[in-house]
């Protein structure tokens, strides 16, 4: 596995996941299925939400994927996603934090789905 | 212990929803799903007996976490049902707020599944043992229930004594059979025999239900255990079951009382053309009680000679007259004032017996 998709997925993590559900590797693909195709409508919303300005429209997004992230073990996009989330919240966008996550949430975005997708491909 | 039951997994995610079902399948349970707290309650609502226990998330969009929690323990349908609460690390502050609004416990993200295993063992013990105290408080109730129809049901056709006895814990041995001195009264008519040849069914039947509506309320007042009656003849005894220590002076006042009610009774009865008397024959004796019959059709029941002499002194009775056993005649002297009749020969006994008449009752003395 090469260093991107390291850093990009907490392999312990995702590991432990699967090992919590008895080791069932079909269902943690099934999951990360899932993921994928949920987080990238959550993408979208984000950022268009961000673009629109609207804080409140990122809250909710921003906050399932923060959740769903952290349990495949997407560490960078979980962070990112809770980083807006809490701007949301305090209802503006403009903190530094805040455009440096919404600027990178969908980069953040792709190099999870990279690294899931080679973790689906080497435990197939 | 084994896990089985249904779980509502509340929580916004659909990744995270699917590992806790998968998680919770492996444990034996079933899962219903909900994507928020507004969802969560409708559920929670149509399915409060079903849902063993909720794994709720704190954080949620639309209705989150507390406010699905306090509306949970609002509803008197739903407050019974355990809640774990399910948060990240960075939210351990509040799940401090949900165990204080009534949640059972809680789980941190990621789960492990053999905490989580063990927070629903707990959660569910206390679940079945309320559905157990529940299931056993309405079983007491209804079983209750049906002894009370039973008994009610019974005394229509027995002595409310013996519907009693059937019923209570220390009937059994008393029905199986047991020796004891009774009073056995028995009460029949005179001249009874040519009315029901003569009387259309009609009145028959009327006049029957005048005179053992009036035994019977008489031997109601006296506590009496009514054994039979069979047509116009009636058979009551005293102490048994209940232990009555007056058991030969309530038999003497009953059968008075009934003489006097019988009076004006008996006079309507002339008037129509019927003449009828009423005579009493009043045993006391050792009898042998119990249930007598065959299976499908048992009565309580007194066999012994003191029902074979009254039976005999009730047919040796005139019009009006109460015949007592000499035994019977001694034990009340206090209360009674009897007129002896004579020996009187007693068909199936060897020798003729003693027999008095109770002319009236002694008056209460008055201070």
């Amino acid at each position: 596995m090469s260093d991107l998709h390291d850093g990009a997925l907490d392999l312990g993590v995702i590991d432990g996941l699967r090992a919590s559900v008895e080791g069932d590797t079909a269902f943690v693909i099934e999951l990360i299925e899932a993921f994928l195709a949920d987080s990238a409508v959550q993408v979208d919303a984000i950022e268009a939400a961000v673009a629109a300005g609207d804080a409140e429209a990122t809250v909710r997004p921003a906050h399932t994927l923060k959740s769903a992230s952290a349990t495949l073990g997407a560490m960078p996009l979980s962070v990112a996603a809770r980083t807006l989330e809490m701007a949301g919240r305090s209802g503006s966008l403009d903190a530094d934090d805040a455009r440096a996550a919404a600027a990178s949430i969908r980069g953040e975005w792709e190099a999870a789905a990279a690294a899931l997708h080679a973790w689906s491909a080497a435990n197939r | 212990m084994s896990t089985s039951g249904i779980a509502l997994v509340v929580d916004d995610s659909r990744v995270n929803r699917l590992v806790l079902v998968r998680q919770l399948a492996a444990l034996g349970l079933e899962s219903l799903e909900a994507e928020n707290g507004a969802e969560a309650l409708d559920l929670v609502r149509a399915h409060a007996t079903d849902i063993d226990v909720v794994l709720l998330d704190v954080l949620m969009p639309e209705l989150d976490g507390y406010e699905t929690l306090a509306a949970m323990k609002a509803d008197e349908t739903t407050r019974h049902i355990g809640v774990i609460i399910v948060s990240g690390v960075e939210e351990l502050d509040s799940v401090v707020r949900c165990i204080e609004l009534g949640a059972t416990d809680y789980l941190v993200k990621p789960i492990n599944p053999r905490i989580l295993e063990a927070r629903l063992n707990a959660s569910l013990a206390a679940k079945r043992l309320r559905d157990l105290e529940l299931a056993h408080v309405e079983q007491e109730r209804a079983f209750t229930a049906t002894i009370e129809r039973q008994r009610a049901e019974l005394a229509r056709f027995l002595s409310p004594q013996i519907a009693q006895l059937i019923s209570s814990p220390e009937g059994e041995p008393l029905l199986a059979g047991h020796r004891r001195e009774i009073t056995v009264a028995f009460c029949d008519l005179r001249g009874f025999t040519t009315f029901a040849e003569q009387a259309e069914p009609e009145e028959l039947f009327g006049l029957l239900g005048e005179y053992h509506r009036m035994m019977g309320d008489t031997i109601t007042e006296y506590a009496g255990t009514l054994e039979h009656f069979a047509g116009d003849g009636v058979m009551i005894f005293f102490n048994d079951p209940v232990l009555q220590e007056d058991h030969v002076a309530r038999a003497v006042r009953m059968a008075v009382t009934m003489r006097e009610r019988f009076g004006p009774m008996s006079a309507g009865w002339r008037k129509r053309g019927y003449e009828l008397g009423f005579g009493v024959g009043i045993a006391v004796g050792y009898a042998t009680l119990g249930r007598i019959g065959f299976e499908g059709r048992h009565d309580y029941g007194a066999i012994g000679n003191v029902t074979i002499l009254a039976a005999r002194l009730s047919s040796q009775a005139g019009a009006d007259q109460i015949l007592l056993s000499q035994r019977a005649a001694a034990m009340v002297e206090d209360i009674a004032r009897v007129e002896s009749v004579g020996e009187l020969q007693i068909k199936g006994l060897s020798r003729p017996v003693s027999v008095s008449n109770v002319v009236d009752l002694v008056p209460v003395a008055t201070s």
